[in-house]
């Protein structure tokens, strides 16, 4: 697979690298990972920079990743960028409403690389 | 009674307490967030009176508030050596002391385990948030919750390290 940039947004640092351990395991060895510790952040990047992938989490201070993915999609910052929320909340009340704000994919922590596989891989052939 | 409407009944948790409060789920739900996310095998270990060691000069805690239909909280709380083990294992760095990397560690362990623990049990997953994790280090201190519904209070060890789990809750609907 050529290279594959990724915004990987969470306030927890460790959380970040965890991800982006898993996206290696999970097959993209030329992945390029950004990352932002909110979602303010995350959108600060994403109005200078271009990426193929966008994974967040739900659960943070001050703009959660709800409001983070609808944000970027109002604000039109990666149209067409597949949007993985990677969260603790595992209802299907969650996941409508991760879909509902523009998400493409959902993935509960804790995840194997697998699960990673199987729900980014095929979202980043899509584009 | 209160609790949630779903489909014009006003359902309760008390009606899945047995559930809610199963000893098994906790222990399910530190393992799974143990062996997926860090690589580690841990198993729970029966013991009586105070859990964690005395010799450690620091302890790390970390501590996630549920609400909703249930209000508490889930406590994770290990010693210095021990949370300094756990972060190695979630990022494969090295750490000589409980810096912010540590803590951040041990807040998302705590987190994980809150949301698999309440994901056992489908009312309990919909019903009920988690807060962001605030993380607490020192010595000589405890939890206090005046008149909790039930308390679950578990040691887990891994390697030669251990730590402990308390979920405890002060409110259910």
């Amino acid at each position: 697979m050529s290279e594959v940039r990724a915004l990987i947004v969470d306030d927890s640092s460790v959380m970040r690298k965890i991800i982006e351990r898993a996206l290696r395991q999970a097959g993209l060895n030329s992945l390029i990972a950004f990352e932002a510790g909110s979602g303010n952040e995350g959108l600060d990047f994403l109005r200078a920079g271009r990426v193929d992938l966008i994974l967040s989490d739900i659960n943070m201070p001050a703009m959660d990743g709800l409001e983070f993915v609808r944000e970027l999609r109002v604000q039109d910052l990666a149209p067409s960028v597949p949007v993985v929320m990677i969260t603790t909340e595992s209802s299907e009340e969650h996941v409508k409403q991760a879909i509902h704000a523009g998400a493409q994919g959902y993935i509960r922590k804790p995840f194997t690389s697998e699960q990673v596989k199987e729900r980014v891989i095929p979202l980043i052939h899509m584009e | 009674m209160s609790g949630r409407k779903n489909g014009g009944m006003v359902l309760s948790l008390r009606d899945s307490m047995h559930l809610v409060s199963k000893p098994e789920n906790l222990d399910e739900s530190v393992k799974e967030v143990f062996k997926l996310m860090l690589g580690v095998n841990c198993r729970r270990a029966v013991v009586e009176g105070l859990m964690l060691t005395d010799h450690e000069l620091e302890f790390v805690t970390g501590v996630v508030g549920f609400g909703g239909i249930l209000t508490g909280a889930c406590v994770v709380r290990c010693g210095a050596s021990a949370a300094i083990e756990l972060a190695k294992h979630m990022t494969g760095a090295d750490f000589e002391r409980v810096d912010d990397t540590v803590k951040d560690g041990i807040g998302e362990i705590c987190n994980m385990v809150a949301g698999a623990w309440k994901g056992k049990v489908p009312d309990l997953a919909a019903n009920c948030g988690l807060s962001i994790p605030a993380v607490i280090t020192g010595r000589d201190y405890n939890l206090h919750v005046q008149a909790p519904e039930f308390q679950l209070q578990h040691r887990y060890c891994f390697g030669d390290s251990s730590f402990e789990v308390t979920i405890v809750c002060d409110g259910l609907k």
